[in-house]
């Protein structure tokens, strides 16, 4: 299994240099490129840093929408499609630092404002488990890298599940930690209040491994968090006896889903297998129902406050200091020409409801009543979590869909069993999904969720689940070389 | 109150934010806030929606300081141009702003 610990023993031993790996890890890259698009960028030139790290000599792949100095940074939109930045995102600082090795940058839904990986300026986004379905996203190409066996972890961001959805598809870890557990400086903004840095990794101890080189508290961004001084990677395998985990009854009960795809039924009840194991292990694990109008209203917040907060992030893409220079006699002509050219219709779709929900006459009825929902998600998990652990949940209730499939965005199912996981922006909470099975050759994911700032705990559950269920190091067969 | 949009109201939406958009997205545009104003009543319906303090940050931060004022080295005038199409010396070049 090509984890991070067995690259660095095969460099360790001298098996295999770093700037061998990355010319296979480029390789591959180029050979899977036409069909699946991971990359933006694919590296040319090896560039590495010698360091007494883990990560020393290990090839990776960084979403596009990370600040690499001299290195194109498009955010998949035509409005960055040549901006090559001056600066460092400090994520990627860190891992220069760490002697990690920079394969390439990675295709993600349109500055990050998208779930399906179809929305980058340079194509879709395929799924290495089936080329005729979506990997999801918005960390579409990151998820590809690492799935397509090309890179042992990958950097993604976290918005609204963009991590941990696309995890699920493509048989992944994808953990994103306590909002401000690692630094967003460099990270084009979406959402501010809920981005998070995200990593996909082959099994929950190098997610682990890659987040501790990652955490930390760093002064060019306000929101992060103070050092914690402790290793998650060393607190994995703590007893998890008597741990008390819950599930949500209006997310994951059979009873509450009776008419649904044999899909779905089939996805549900391999989630209820996946309990059962857990209480064998030792873990109790509760039903707990939460008012289904709250969790209904989980999706229009997370749409009304991401859209009003990227509205007002996206307003500096104006073509004058940086990307495409738009035609006009006059600046406001000039600026209007680059925005209409450098925008997809989807984002600019976007960008009118995030203004619209801040207009004076809306900002009560819209983006405020959205804020008071955040408020009371947040309070409810967190009034939970004086008594339990952690929370688990299916990632969704489906495998990777096809690209031809249409979602109904107003039907109940839509509504809370795929979008419950943005209770981990709205609150911040540690969040991890790992593979958990396959339904019809696709795999499926559950997805651990744990108090604010209990990172090692979370971390620590969700590797004790990994071990029971038997899917580490899940990857298609034809990758895995 | 009425909450209404109409496509001339998206289109001077669209202008406030500096770009423009092909016809038959204002359509696309104008069911979707349909599906808005569906979702702003199932939240209004929510009980006692309005007592609730609206979240705006997922925790409150207690280590919050104030860095001191030092001035130090930023971006450089050559970095800061890198970007840019159009320059002249120093400078961004754009079409003259203030009037004749």
């Amino acid at each position: 299994m090509k984890t991070i610990l067995a690259y660095r023993n095969n460099l360790d031993n001298k098996k295999i240099t770093s700037e061998e790996l990355f010319n296979e890890a480029v390789s591959k890259a180029k050979k899977y490129q036409d069909k699946f698009n991971s990359f933006v960028t694919i590296q040319d030139t090896f560039e590495h840093t010698d360091s007494n790290s883990i990560l020393n000599g290990i090839p990776y792949a960084l979403k596009d929408n990370f600040s690499t100095s001299g290195i194109l940074t498009t955010g998949s939109s035509n409005i960055l499609k040549d901006y090559v930045p001056v600066y460092d995102a400090t994520v990627y600082r860190k891992l220069k630092e760490a002697g990690a090795v920079l394969v390439g940058k990675t295709v993600l839904d349109e500055l990050a404002m998208g779930g399906t990986g179809t929305t980058g300026h340079t194509g879709i986004v395929r799924n290495p488990w089936d080329e005729t379905r979506q990997i999801g996203g918005s960390s579409a190409g990151s998820a590809a890298a690492v799935a397509l066996g090309i890179v042992p972890f990958s950097i993604g961001s976290d918005t609204g599940d963009s991590v941990r959805k696309p995890a699920c598809f493509g048989g992944l870890v994808g953990f994103k930690p306590t909002y401000g557990r690692i630094s967003r400086y460099g990270l084009f903004p979406f959402a501010s209040s809920l981005d998070h840095v995200g990593v996909f990794t082959r099994c929950v101890k190098d997610a682990a491994i890659v987040t501790d080189i990652l955490k930390g508290q760093d002064e060019k961004d306000m929101t992060s968090l103070p050092d914690e001084n402790i290793k998650y990677a060393d607190m994995l395998d703590n007893d998890i006896k008597g741990k008390k985990l819950f599930y949500i009854r209006e997310v994951a009960s059979l009873e509450y889903y009776k008419d649904v795809d044999s899909e779905t039924k089939e996805v549900l009840t391999k989630f209820h297998e996946t309990i059962d194991k857990c209480r064998q292990m030792g873990f109790t694990v509760d039903e707990v129902s939460i008012d289904e109008n709250i969790l209904k209203a989980i999706y229009p917040t997370y749409m009304t406050i991401s859209c009003a907060e990227a509205t007002s992030n996206n307003s500096n893409l104006t073509g004058i200091i940086f990307g495409p220079r738009g035609e006009g006699n006059n600046i406001n002509d000039i600026m209007f020409d680059a925005r209409t050219k450098g925008f997809s219709e989807l984002i600019k779709r976007r960008f009118i409801q995030g203004s619209y929900a801040l207009f004076k006459e809306n900002q009560e009825r819209l983006f405020k009543n959205a804020q008071r929902v955040r408020r009371l998600i947040v309070d409810k998990i967190n009034e939970l979590y004086k008594e339990y652990d952690a929370m688990i949940l299916p990632t969704s209730g489906s495998i990777a869909p096809k690209f031809d499939s249409e979602i109904d965005r107003m039907s109940e199912r839509y509504l809370i069993l795929e979008n419950h996981m943005v209770i981990g922006n709205f609150g911040g909470f540690p969040s991890i999904t790992i593979p958990s099975g396959l339904v019809n050759n696709m795999p499926i994911g559950i997805n651990i969720t744990g108090p604010q700032f209990k990172d090692a705990k979370t971390l620590n559950i969700a590797n004790k689940i990994e071990e029971e269920l038997g899917f580490r190091g899940l990857i298609k067969e034809e990758y895995d070389v | 109150m009425d909450t209404k949009v109409t496509k001339e109201d998206l289109k001077k939406y669209a202008g406030l934010l500096m770009f423009d958009m092909k016809e038959e997205e204002y359509d696309t545009l104008l069911k979707e806030f349909e599906i808005t104003e569906k979702h702003a009543e199932l939240i209004r319906n929510i009980k006692d929606i309005d007592k609730v303090e609206p979240m705006t940050f997922p925790y409150v931060i207690y280590h919050a300081s104030l860095r001191e004022d030092i001035s130090k080295p930023c971006l450089t005038t050559e970095e800061v141009l890198k970007n840019t199409k159009d320059k002249k010396a120093d400078q961004v070049k754009v079409p003259k702003v203030v009037g004749e």
